[in-house]
Parts: structure tokens; sequence; C-alpha cells
């Protein structure tokens, strides 16, 4: 009797015990719930991607001012004068405007050895948009190969843009939209990363010029490939088509092409000082693929060696041929 | 049998013990696992100084599906190399924030791959490592291949400091990597004398961008003071070794290569020689000098003749 009173004691309590636990488990989890952050700790933009197609953020042509090449080792300056060049950054940003800077933050790699935008230059253009161009606001983004943050922090740009007053955007699942490219092969309802182009009215894209294992050269058009989400790494196998469709994609205001220093070999990651060749060289553009066909030259290679230009001419994006803007060419010191 | 409240009976304590040893046991091999895997087995064992330098963060794995999330672009060269994995692990000074180093080691399966991959990358202008058959550095790094390995160390910084560092690392790699007599590159030997050592290259395909050319490898040779660069394929006999010799001068032809001599080709004003010597495939590759191009050629068929008779080509 005494056993069977315990047994049914022990029952009732574990049940007890069981329901309780069950709330708790269950009232954890609530918590935990509500006070999740999707956007994580980095999370400067609160909106979700909702973006159809990219906006077409460029400003009209002007006649001898589309290209600029510029001489010269000192980075800011070089960028000054090639803007300056064009018209000046109040030809491009107008006060109010909300500009959005890509760079090529590719690798988790220092900036000095070239396989990714210099801090120099970002923070120079940032400098400008604000001082100059009265802008209120700037967005520093990219959607890196390797980890962002460590890509951001070792390149030095998330530092510089910082410091010169940009928000940096790091890239999150929600922040991308598919998009469908009009009379695109490649780019079909496929993830671009386009919520920090929501509110933009200026996109400005800087990248180094440098040596590509796939397509031959990686510069202003290959650029825009940091916008692609998801498993970009298909593309590889049709490498011009789709920098020809990115060209297609994105109409930037004017793309900087830093020519400084050049990976000549080993790219697009390079790795080591004896990859590069000191060019000097900076090159500002509202024509990417002129700019693309110009820096060409400083790999020693012909525009008919990157198939993509030639894409990209047919498709509409600039010219190849880029004598035929009429380049402003100076030389700073 | 009983349950809550009193003490457990002795069957609920042996089950209950049992529950903890195999947790204890579960915990101990995870502990050794990882003690061999990854970090001992790359020379950067977690919380080990190298040369003032400390690992930062785990080490990472790739393999062949997301070897691009690591180096995108240049992926498929390795990938056409044989890849296998890649493991890497970045390094940090203990005082001096702004030194650091990443270390890569990728392995290629086998040693002529990896060889390979290191041979098309070398840079130029580099201080060779006296202790490695192939090994150099540059201003900033250290790149070297070992058996099926190919290792690369990237400095964030031009230091003497970080180069020293990278060489004990590498030290402690040559160590730890496994290494087989049949490593060994042992064609490099075939080329004749006159050729600069160091500068060998392999290409497992493609070699030229003609699809027929595969196992080539390509080193310069200095040719009266002048440097052209010379190559051959071994075939599997000299019929084999004539028709690819054919099929690669039928190619340059039709790609815009006129016929001077039925060897020599003028390509766009370089000079191409194209021959079967035994069972090698031969010639020289994007000459400047017609002249030193030719008296290179006469060299490595001489050369490679003599090998092909010896061993019965």
């Amino acid at each position: 009797m005494a056993d069977q009173n315990q047994t049914n004691f022990g029952r009732r309590q574990l049940l007890a015990r069981g329901v309780k636990a069950a709330a708790s488990i269950a009232a954890a989890g609530s918590i935990a719930y509500w006070l999740y952050d999707r956007n994580g700790p980095n999370g400067d933009v609160e909106t979700r991607a909702n973006l159809q197609q990219l906006p077409d953020l460029a400003v009209p042509r002007k006649n001898g001012q589309t290209l600029s090449i510029v001489q010269g080792s000192d980075r800011t300056k070089t960028v000054n004068k090639a803007i300056d060049l064009l018209g000046g950054i109040e030809r491009f940003i107008s006060p109010g405007d909300v500009v959005v800077i890509k760079p090529n933050v590719a690798f988790a790699s220092p900036a000095f050895l070239g396989a990714t935008a210099h801090p120099d230059v970002v923070a120079a253009v940032i400098r400008l948009c604000y001082d100059r161009g009265r802008a209120k606001k700037v967005i520093v983004t990219d959607n890196p190969i390797n980890d962002p943050a460590s890509c951001f922090a070792i390149s030095g740009i998330g530092k510089a843009a910082t410091l010169a007053g940009a928000d940096v955007v790091m890239p999150k699942d929600n922040l991308f939209s598919n998009i469908t490219l009009d009379g695109g092969v490649l780019i079909k309802d496929y993830p671009v990363f386009t919520a920090p182009l929501e509110d933009a009215n200026k996109l400005i894209g800087i990248g180094p010029v440098k040596d590509h294992h796939r397509s031959a050269a990686s510069m202003s058009m290959k650029n825009w490939y940091g916008l692609l989400g998801g498993r970009r790494n298909i593309f590889h196998q049709d490498i011009n088509t789709i920098i020809a469709e990115l060209s297609m994609l994105v109409k930037p205001t004017f793309v900087l092409l830093d020519g400084t220093t050049t990976m000549m070999t080993n790219g697009p990651t390079g790795g080591s000082v004896s990859d590069l060749k000191k060019t000097n060289t900076m090159i500002a553009s509202a024509d990417m693929v002129a700019a693309d066909a110009f820096g060409c030259s400083l790999l020693n290679r012909k525009p008919a060696d990157l198939p993509y230009l030639a894409l990209a001419e047919k498709a509409g994006a600039g010219t190849a041929d880029y004598e035929s803007l009429k380049p402003l060419r100076a030389e700073v010191t | 049998m009983r349950l809550l409240p009193g003490r457990a009976g002795k069957f609920e304590s042996a089950v209950g013990t049992l529950y903890l040893f195999h947790l204890v046991l579960i915990v101990a091999v995870l502990l050794v696992i990882q003690s061999l895997f990854d970090l001992a087995r790359f020379g950067a064992e977690s919380g080990q100084q190298t040369g003032g330098f400390l690992p930062v963060g785990e080490a990472e794995t790739y393999d062949t599906d997301n070897l691009y999330e690591k180096i995108d672009g240049k992926a498929p060269m390795y990938q056409d190399a044989g890849f296998e994995s890649l493991a890497t692990q970045r390094f940090a000074h203990t005082v001096n924030a702004e030194l650091g180093f990443e270390h890569y080691t990728f392995d290629m399966g086998n040693s002529r791959n990896a060889f390979s991959v290191y041979s098309r990358q070398k840079r130029a202008d580099v201080i060779d490592l006296n202790e490695l058959q192939f090994g150099y550095q540059t201003t900033n790094g250290v790149y070297f291949s070992y058996g099926k390995y190919y290792v690369e160390m990237v400095g964030f910084a031009e230091s003497q400091e970080i180069i020293d560092a990278m060489k004990i690392l590498a030290k402690k790699l040559l160590a730890e990597l496994p290494y087989d007599e049949k490593d060994e590159i042992e064609d490099i030997t075939l080329f004749p004398p006159g050729t600069i050592a160091g500068s060998w290259q392999l290409q497992l395909k493609d070699a030229f961008a003609f699809d027929g050319l595969s196992d080539t490898y390509s080193a310069k040779f200095n040719a009266d003071g002048k440097t052209v660069t010379i190559f051959f394929s071994k075939r599997n006999n000299s019929d084999d070794a004539r028709a690819v010799a054919k099929n690669y001068t039928d190619f340059l032809v039709a790609n815009g290569a006129k016929v001077i001599d039925p060897n020599v080709l003028d390509f766009y004003g370089g000079t191409e020689i194209v021959f079967a010597a035994g069972y090698f495939i031969a010639g020289v590759h994007e000459a400047d000098d017609r002249d030193s191009a030719i008296k290179a050629a006469a060299v490595l068929f001489e050369h490679l003749n003599k090998i092909s008779e010896k061993t019965g080509g």
C-alpha cells in the first residue's frame, strides 16, 4: 500500500514538474524570439530590400567631359584633379543627395596589395561629396567575397569611411532582393544587394586595376560583381557575359578606376608586392566601358583581349573607343 | 521501480553512470580530434607563438564547393589543377597590431599538381629559399611547394619581422607535412644545361592555349646572353610526339602564324619553334629574337633526343 501511494505521488509530481518545465521553456523561447535582432550588430539600414530594378543614377553627359586621366602617385590629389577635370564634384552631387559609394572590398587583404580599392580614394571621394557636393548622406557598401567585417577592417576601408563621416553598410540576407535584368541571360530572378540603393540619388564605383585569372582584368565593371548575392561563382563559367550584364544593370553616376598601382599578375587576389607595378594613374569616367578600355593599357593588354568590353559596348553601356571621348589629361605632383 | 522523490535504485544509478561515462567519452574524443586536426596539422597550435605572432581566431578550411568564398576568381585555376582542400590561418603580432600575415595551405592531391600551381604563380625578382627545392620569398610573403602541398604566406606589411615569423612557421610545416620520394618533380632535370634554375613551369593542360598540349614543362633558357622560353612534353612514344607537334603547328597556323621553315613559325613578329625529339614534343615559345630561338631549339633538340634514345624512346 505504501508502495502504491509512493508511486501515485511520484506520477503526479512528475506531471506537475513536466508542465512547469514546458511553461519555462515556452517563456524563455518567447522572450528570445522577441529580443532576437535579425539585422545583427552592424545594421545601419533597417529597411528590407524591395527594389525590383536598380535605379538609373547617371547624370547627363557633357561632351568632352566624360573621361579624365591623371598621372600622379598621391591618390588624394589625383582623385581631386580627375573629378575637377570632369566639371567638379558639383556636376555630379547636388545638395541633399544620398550617395552610395561601392568600392571593391572583395578580399580581406591590406590595401597596399592592390586586391581592393584604396581607403585614401574612398576617403577623398566621401570628403568631396560632403564638403563640396553638400551631400546629406554618404553610404559605403559592398558584398565582399570573404567575411565582410574582415574585408572592411583589413582593407582599411571601413575605418577610412567612418572617419570621413560615411555610413558603412554590411551585407545581410534581408538587404538583397531578386532582380531580373531586361534582356539578361544570367541575371534572372537573382539576389542583388539593393537595400543601400533604396534611397540613393547617386552611385559611385571605385575599383583598382587588377589582373584576373578568369576575366583577364578586373576594373570598373567587374566591381559591380560585388552587388550580387547567392553562389555567384556560378557566373565564372560565363564571366564575360556576367560582366556585360552588370554594365547593363548598374548605371552609376561615375566611376573611379585606380591605377596608382596595377596588379599585373596573379589576380584577382594577388598576395605579393611583386605582383604590382607602379603605374601612377587615376581615371574618372562617366563611361565605365571607356574607363576599362583605357585601364587595359595599364595591364599591357588591348581592349580586344577583354571580350566583355565589346559585349558591354554592344549593349549600349558605353564605348571602348575611349580616345573618341577626347579624354582630359593632367599630371599632379 | 522507484520514481521521484526518493533515492535512485541500483538500476537507475547504473544507467545514469553509463550516460555520464558516454558524455565524458564524447568530450574526450572531441578534444583529441580537435588537437589533431587543422591547427596542429598546419603548424599553428592555438596559443602558440610563432616569432612573436599568435594565431587569430580559428583556422578556416575550404573544399572544392566553397573555395571561391576565399579566392573567388582564382578558384578555377586551383580546381583545374586537382585542388582538394585549403586551410588558412591568420596571425597577428602580440604587440604591434599593424603587423600580421595569413597562411594558406592548399592540398593539391599530388606533387605535380602542387608544383604546377606554384610554378604558374611564381613571382619575378624573388629570393629563393635555400632549404627548399621550390620556395621563395618576396618583400611581404613566403611561398613554396612541398609534396602535394602548395603554401602561401601573405604578409599584411613589408616587414622583416613578418618574414622571419613566416620562415619559422615554414620550418614547422616542413617538419609536419608528409612527404614521399614519389613526390619528387623529376622531369625538371630533363632540361638542358643553360636552363635558368627556378624558372620552371608546369602546365597540366592547355599549354599556350592549345588543348592538345598537356603536362608541358617550360623554362627560361640562356641563349648566348639572350633569354628565351623553351618547353617540352613527354608523350607515350615518338609517333604520338610527332602527331602532337603537327597538331600544335596547325593550331598556330590557324591562328595566324606563318611557316618560315618546317619547324620555325613567325607569329605576329615573334618566333615559335615546334618539333618532335624522340618521345618528346618540344620547342621555343614567344621568342623576340629568332636567332636565339633557333640556337636554343638546337640545344634542346639534341638534349631531348639523347634522353629519348637512352631510355628507349
